[in-house]
């Protein structure tokens, strides 16, 4: 169980990206995170692994509380939470398996692993993580000759390393087309399915209809939706998007199918 | 009166290319420019030009032989030489001569085409040496020779008239030319590798305090960040000839100051370069890294280093290569190495073939350096 209380971030510039955001995430769940852009959904993904910090409030996993951990017990819940970017946010220049092994730093021997230096367990690890996403034979290109697609795949490879109990995922599809964006949401699928909880930010409501479990909608960093995909319609949506938005956005946000 | 220029206007468009025309005439005449002299005095590169298209490159080993005729000065001193007629000899056109006569010597069969080395040996007192001479196609030669008083026979011992000829035998081998060239290329090739090593060594910390991604943070990073910047800034802007000549000052001319003055040069132009490479990283890897638990260090080897290896190890290459051009120029003003060796050579008015030697040396460094760097920068790319 993921708590968030009364979270709010100032950014140094002085922006309010979240104001007083307060929710649940129960284990398991598939949590998608809604909202026009700027609204403070990256902003929210990245304090509750704390890669920002948050201004005020109170964020707790399980009892542990992720905002008063010190730096040290801070890697080590950042272990289990595995993280996807819209970006993909690879080294290009790596190896498909060097950029998958990267996700296990967090277990691995410090000094071996600057070293470059790994069991043989953390790479048959990555293998079988390469396997489960489709892509087990692309273990020694470079990561920038992979597509796209290929590369987010990387990335929730990576992840997987991880043995996360929670992936955020920011905007995981934002940079792929459609047919390719199913198929990346199946691999989150999937892992929901085998336990994971996941927290996703999204754009295309027919995805939101397809995948989440709970939706929550951030406006101007304040809370203004929580609840089942299904709960949303046209209305809220507007509600949701504000009045202007809503021509610009109902082309992309079209009713489920 | 719309279309038509003012008067004005033309008086000032005449001001402007008269006063254009001055300025080009007083600086041609202040640079003492004289293309007809260009032309005109061309021939005097020509020895030069031709040394350069000949360069000293092979010798092979001389071997010395030596013939001799004992010549009594005044007659009857010293017994006669007992002529000789076959293999190599000299004759003299009288057997004897008194002091002040002329007579003509002649050497027979020696080898053809040879540069030949005529002396006195004169008893008790040691050898005096004669001009130069060379043997025609046949081996022969002749010489006007003086009948000095210095080579009077002394105790019924007369002067002998010595000729060495020098033949090659054996194989070609490099000239003692190259074999210089080859030290002072070494001289220069690691002076600029040995700046541009140090020079990088340096470099690569202090660049990151001069990137704004990195340490732009706060009053203290902020006051370093600007502090190593203007660092580079400055000493970039002193060429490396002129710190050359600076740290020649207290350190006196030779490879050392030049080695310096490049270290310090190269150190501040690499830290800009590095520095920029550090800005421009894509701080998501760095991001993702943090988010899976790795530690600092950690995230900096697997995120930032990929990152930058490749533009660091081609900026430091691209150096070595620089460095080694502007490291002959300061060998040319005293600093050592190949710069100083073609120097003394080209002053010496004899060495122009060593020149030659030295230039096609330097072409071919320069050359094998942009290929070597343009071949690994295209490798990392
Ligand atoms: N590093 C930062 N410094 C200052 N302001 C920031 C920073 N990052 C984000 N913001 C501001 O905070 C607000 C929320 O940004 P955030 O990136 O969380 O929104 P988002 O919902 O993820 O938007 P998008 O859909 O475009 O990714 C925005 O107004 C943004 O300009
Ligand atoms: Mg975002």
């Amino acid at each position: 169980m993921l708590r968030v209380e009364n979270l709010t971030k100032i950014y140094p510039g002085g922006t309010q990206a979240l104001k007083n955001v307060s929710f649940e995430v129960k284990d398991g769940e598939f949590l998608v995170i809604i909202g026009l852009s700027g609204s403070g959904k990256s902003t929210l993904l990245r304090c509750i692994n704390r890669l920002i910090e948050p201004t005020e409030g109170k964020i707790t996993w399980d009892e542990r509380d992720i905002t008063a951990a010190s730096p040290k017990e801070l890697l080590k819940i950042r272990r289990n939470i595995g993280m996807v970017f819209q970006q993909f946010n690879l080294v290009k220049r790596s190896s498909v398996m060097t950029n998958v092994l990267s996700g296990r730093l967090g277990y691995a021997n410090p000094w071996l692993s600057v070293l470059g230096i790994w069991l043989s367990a953390d790479r048959e690890r990555a293998i079988k993580a390469l396997e489960r996403v489709g892509i087990g034979d692309k273990a020694s290109s470079r990561a920038d000759a992979l597509s796209g697609g290929q590369q987010q795949r990387v990335g929730i490879a990576r992840a997987l390393m991880q043995e996360p109990r929670i992936v955020l995922a920011d905007e995981p599809v934002a940079s792929l087309d459609p047919v390719l964006s199913h198929s990346i949401l199946q691999y989150l699928e999937q892992l929901n399915k085998d336990g994971i909880t996941v927290l996703c930010s999204l754009h295309f409501l027919d995805l939101v209809h397809r995948y989440a479990t709970r939706v929550i909608a951030l406006k101007d960093g304040v809370l203004v939706f929580e609840g089942l995909p299904q709960e949303i319609n046209r209305a809220k949506f507007k509600e949701i998007y504000g009045e202007e938005a809503q021509e610009v956005r109902a082309t992309s946000f079209e009713a489920p199918a | 009166m719309k279309n038509r220029p003012s008067i004005w206007r033309i008086a000032l468009t005449t001001l402007l290319i008269a006063a254009g025309v001055v300025i080009i005439g007083y600086s041609s005449r202040v640079t003492k420019i004289d293309f007809v002299r260009l032309f005109k005095d061309a021939p005097k590169a020509k020895s030069l030009i031709s040394a350069i298209l000949s360069p000293d490159l092979v010798t092979r080993d001389l071997q010395t032989t030596t013939i001799e005729i004992a010549f009594p000065i005044p007659c009857g001193s010293a017994p006669n030489a007992t002529p000789i007629t076959s293999g190599p000899h000299l004759t003299t056109s009288v057997p004897c001569a008194s002091v002040k006569d002329t007579f003509t010597l002649e050497g027979f069969s020696l080898s053809p085409n040879a540069q030949i080395a005529i002396r006195w040996q004169i008893p008790t007192i040691g050898s005096l040496t004669l001009p130069y001479a060379n043997t025609d196609a046949n081996g022969h030669f002749t010489m006007q020779l003086d009948a000095k008083q210095i080579a009077a026979s002394t105790n019924n011992t007369a002067s002998f008239i010595q000729v060495d000829t020098r033949i090659p035998v054996g194989n070609m081998k490099p000239s003692q030319a190259v074999n210089d060239v080859l030290q002072a290329m070494f001289v220069t090739i690691f002076m600029a590798l040995l700046s541009t090593s140090i020079a990088t060594i340096i470099a690569v910390p202090l660049s990151f305090l001069a990137a704004s991604n990195i340490t732009r943070h706060g009053p203290v990073g902020t006051t370093v960040y600007y502090l190593t910047r203007s660092f580079f800034n400055l000493i970039r802007s002193y060429d490396p000839l002129v710190m050359a000549t600076v740290f020649a000052f207290w350190l006196g001319f030779g490879p050392f100051p030049g080695t310096l003055a490049l270290m310090v040069v190269t150190t501040a132009s690499l830290g800009k370069m590095f520095s920029e490479a550090v800005e421009n990283i894509d701080p998501g890897p760095i991001e993702a890294l943090q988010a899976t638990g790795a530690n600092r260090l950690q995230t900096i080897v697997f995120s930032v280093i990929p990152q930058i290896v490749p533009d660091f190890v081609s900026y430091t290459i691209y150096h070595w290569d620089i460095n080694i051009r502007i490291s002959t120029i300061i060998g040319f003003v005293g600093g050592g190495g190949i710069g100083y060796y073609l120097s003394t050579q080209i002053n010496s008015m004899i060495g122009y073939h060593k020149a030659g030697t030295a230039i096609w040396a330097i072409v071919a460094v320069v050359w094998a350096m942009d290929f070597l760097s343009a071949e690994v920068r295209k490798r990392l790319a």
